[in-house]
């Protein structure tokens, strides 16, 4: 249409009605027609070259703002958008889940491709002679539902995870009508071990139980990005662990055992293992014990935190203590009075009753929530919940300073030495590597009482009931605790449990770096069954066989030189104290 | 500044075989731009092909390695290392027996076995001390 068109002024109107049509129809019909009269108008007006003009630039205008856009947006697409080019989005090499690594990147599991076999039995030549090739290098395969698919009529999952080597095997028999879809699997290389810390994953690639579960979405967003994900744990401490619990726990006899390593300065397991390791029941968090006199080292702690007792506090323990109708008495009775050290290092159940029952109800609770006693300990994997008295009373209060009465976890009891021995914050144990974020601890003791607790449990083991627990240069310390379990509500001789919670090394400043080692034996059925000597040789090997792995060096201290000989002791021949 | 126009002007005006040189022009860019959009095109096609490709192969690499990491450390079990030395007669080292690095010097040698005089007949004459040169 030429803009100097001399009809368009006499241009028919449009040939139906504008009225027939609804409101808005009709705005936009006689809105449309306006704009096709705009030239006619524009001439009537005797306007019409400037009026071509404008309507030239108009549509000029609109195809130039197009094309800008459409420039922008190439430009836009070609330079700044993320991900662009032919290469996926995606990490190469990305997984459902991320190989799960120790804190050195030693592998604990990981996502490997399996195959599920398929088979087309219209495809398949000879169905017998194919039945008995697959069974051949597939004895795992079941005969019925190989059956099922060969003589089916149409494409059925015979079985699935194969692994790459029988897929090989199964592929190479060369036979039609065989197919294999790939199936990510997640696998646990380390068979047993371990397999409390790592946990199961279901089908769906979802944990279901210890770290897979407790990191799921961690672990899953890392393998989206093709990255490995971290624990604390440390292979060799734990392969440590575990073989010198097998070896404790076998050698005694025992029905179970627990052993739990960590850095009492961060919080972080290194080693957890329960023994017998193919129980899946993880029993440093899903039991509960009565460790007995481990918690003497708890009532110390109070006693000396709150200013009741020193070192050279004089405690009567020469004969059995009576409260109401009990008798409290001695395992290894002195009979005599003995300073705070004697008590603890003779492990006197009357020193402890004593100072427990000084403190009071009121005092002892406070300290048991503070060591984290009372509650489930916070940890990554859901452990039981402690079996606390139901009343305060003295002879209660006598039981628990000696660590009856109250049944807890291995995992409260490794989380309440480390506080005591880190300077007295109390720090939640955690599975993850370099510990919680922002966890700074909660003070529960101070420091001196700390520095204090870590020289008693250090001559515990040099002149204590700890003796068997010594390892050259590591300057271990730490308590025994022997209990006997309650029998259908008898406390029964033959059925004990064993414990003894070390620590190194144990001098040295608060803020070292210093481990905590907790084993414990359940059942052991070797005489003696005290924890000095069904546990304590345990932790003395593990201490010394991981001191290598965390650059813990061999050192003399007062009592013993790097190499373990016997200093001896100090002594003022002249009296005058030089 | 009216010649300067009218110069404009006729170049601009200026035509070869009844066609505008400007506009014969901005059809050989045209071509020019057409021609080298095609080149990039095909070329980001083939880099995008190799690139699939090598992040196909980093795939398949990728998943070997797991699969070898995962037979290693299935190997290297703690408890079956501990099984095979244990069975090899190894055990731990005592501690009498370990030193750093900077104690070397200082350790005594160990003893060495008493020369063993193995008896000869002897012999009249040898004149070939070639072997102690």
């Amino acid at each position: 249409m030429s803009a100097q068109d001399p009809h368009v002024g006499s241009r028919p109107a449009p040939s139906w009605d504008v009225r027939r049509f609804t409101p808005s129809w009709r705005w936009l019909t006689e809105a449309m027609w306006w704009v096709e009269h705009a030239f006619g108008r524009a001439r009537a007006d005797a306007r019409p070259e400037e009026d071509t003009r404008v309507r030239i630039f108009v549509i000029l205008s609109v195809f130039s703002a197009a094309f800008v856009c459409l420039t922008l947006g190439a430009v836009h697409a070609a330079l700044l958008t993320a991900g662009a080019g032919a290469g996926a989005d995606s990490h190469p090499n990305a997984v459902v889940r991320a190989d799960l690594v120790d804190r050195n990147g030693a592998l604990l599991a990981t996502n490997i491709v399996h195959y599920g076999l398929y088979i087309d039995p219209a495809q398949v030549w000879d169905r017998r002679a194919a039945a008995a090739q697959i069974r051949r290098v597939l004895p795992r395969v079941s005969r019925t539902r190989l059956q099922t698919a060969l003589y089916g009529d149409r494409r059925l999952l015979v079985v699935n995870r194969l692994t790459p080597r029988e897929k090989v095997a199964v592929h190479n028999l060369a036979l039609g009508g065989i197919s294999f879809e790939p199936e990510d699997v997640r696998v646990h290389p380390l068979g047993e071990s371990a397999r409390h810390v790592i946990g199961n994953v279901d089908t769906g690639g979802v944990g279901l139980s210890a770290a897979e579960r407790a990191f799921n979405d961690e672990i899953r967003a890392a393998g989206a990005r093709g990255e490995s994900f971290q624990i604390s744990i440390d292979l060799r401490v734990q392969g440590v662990l575990e073989n010198e619990l097998a070896a404790a726990a076998t050698a005694t006899g025992a029905i179970g055992a627990v052993g739990i390593i960590t850095d009492v300065q961060t919080g972080e397991v290194l080693g957890m293992a329960s023994w017998p390791a193919s129980n899946s029941r993880n029993l440093a968090t899903a039991a509960t014990y009565e460790m007995g006199s481990v918690f003497k080292t708890f009532t110390v702690a109070a006693a000396i935190d709150t200013g009741r007792a020193d070192m050279t506090t004089l405690l009567d323990a020469s004969e059995a203590l009576q409260i109401g109708s009990r008798r409290i008495t001695d395992f290894h009775a002195q009979n005599k009075v003995m300073t705070l050290e004697e008590v603890y290092l003779h492990s006197s159940n009357i020193g402890t009753s004593r100072l427990s029952t000084e403190m009071g109800p009121r005092v002892m609770r406070d300290y048991f929530e503070r060591f984290g006693m009372m509650s489930r300990a916070p940890f990554e994997i859901p452990s039981e919940a402690p079996i606390l008295p139901g009343e305060w009373s003295d002879s209660t209060l006598a039981s628990l300073s000696f660590g009856y009465g109250i049944s807890i976890t291995p995992m409260q009891m490794a989380a309440a030495m480390g506080a005591l021995t880190n300077g007295g914050r109390f720090i939640p144990l955690t599975l993850r590597k370099g510990g919680r974020p922002d966890e700074r601890g909660r003070q529960i003791v101070s420091p001196g009482t700390s520095l204090t607790m870590l020289d008693l449990m250090r001559r515990n083991v040099v002149r204590g009931s700890g003796g068997r627990a010594e390892a050259p240069g590591l300057r271990v310390g730490g308590k025994t605790g022997s209990a006997n379990k309650s029998v259908n509500g008898r406390y029964n001789t033959a059925h004990a449990v064993g414990t003894f919670a070390g620590v190194f090394p144990a001098d040295g400043p608060v803020d070292a770096r210093r481990y905590q080692i907790l084993v414990l034996i359940d059942e052991p059925q070797t005489y003696p069954r005290t924890g000095g000597f069904v546990a304590a040789p345990a932790v003395g090997r593990i201490a010394d066989r991981i001191a290598g792995f965390l650059g813990v060096a061999r050192k003399a201290d007062p009592y013993r030189t790097a190499l373990g000989d016997r200093i001896p002791a100090f002594e003022d021949l002249e009296g005058d104290g030089r | 500044m009216n010649t300067a126009v009218a110069n404009l002007n006729r170049l601009f005006a200026w035509k070869i075989r009844g066609i505008r040189w400007i506009e014969i022009i901005g059809v050989l860019l045209v071509a020019v731009m057409v021609f080298s959009v095609y080149l990039a095109k095909a070329g980001a096609a083939r880099e995008g092909a190799r690139i699939s490709d090598l992040e196909r192969q980093i795939s398949d690499n990728g998943q070997r390695v797991r699969l070898l990491r995962a037979e290693v450390a299935r190997l290297e079990q703690p408890s079956r290392l501990e099984a095979l030395s244990r069975g090899a007669g190894l055990v731990p080292v005592d501690v009498h027996r370990q030193a750093k690095v900077e104690n070397l010097p200082t350790l005594a040698p160990i003893p060495e076995p008493a020369p063993v005089v193995i008896a000869t007949p002897p012999v009249p004459a040898a004149p070939a001390p070639e072997v102690e040169r």
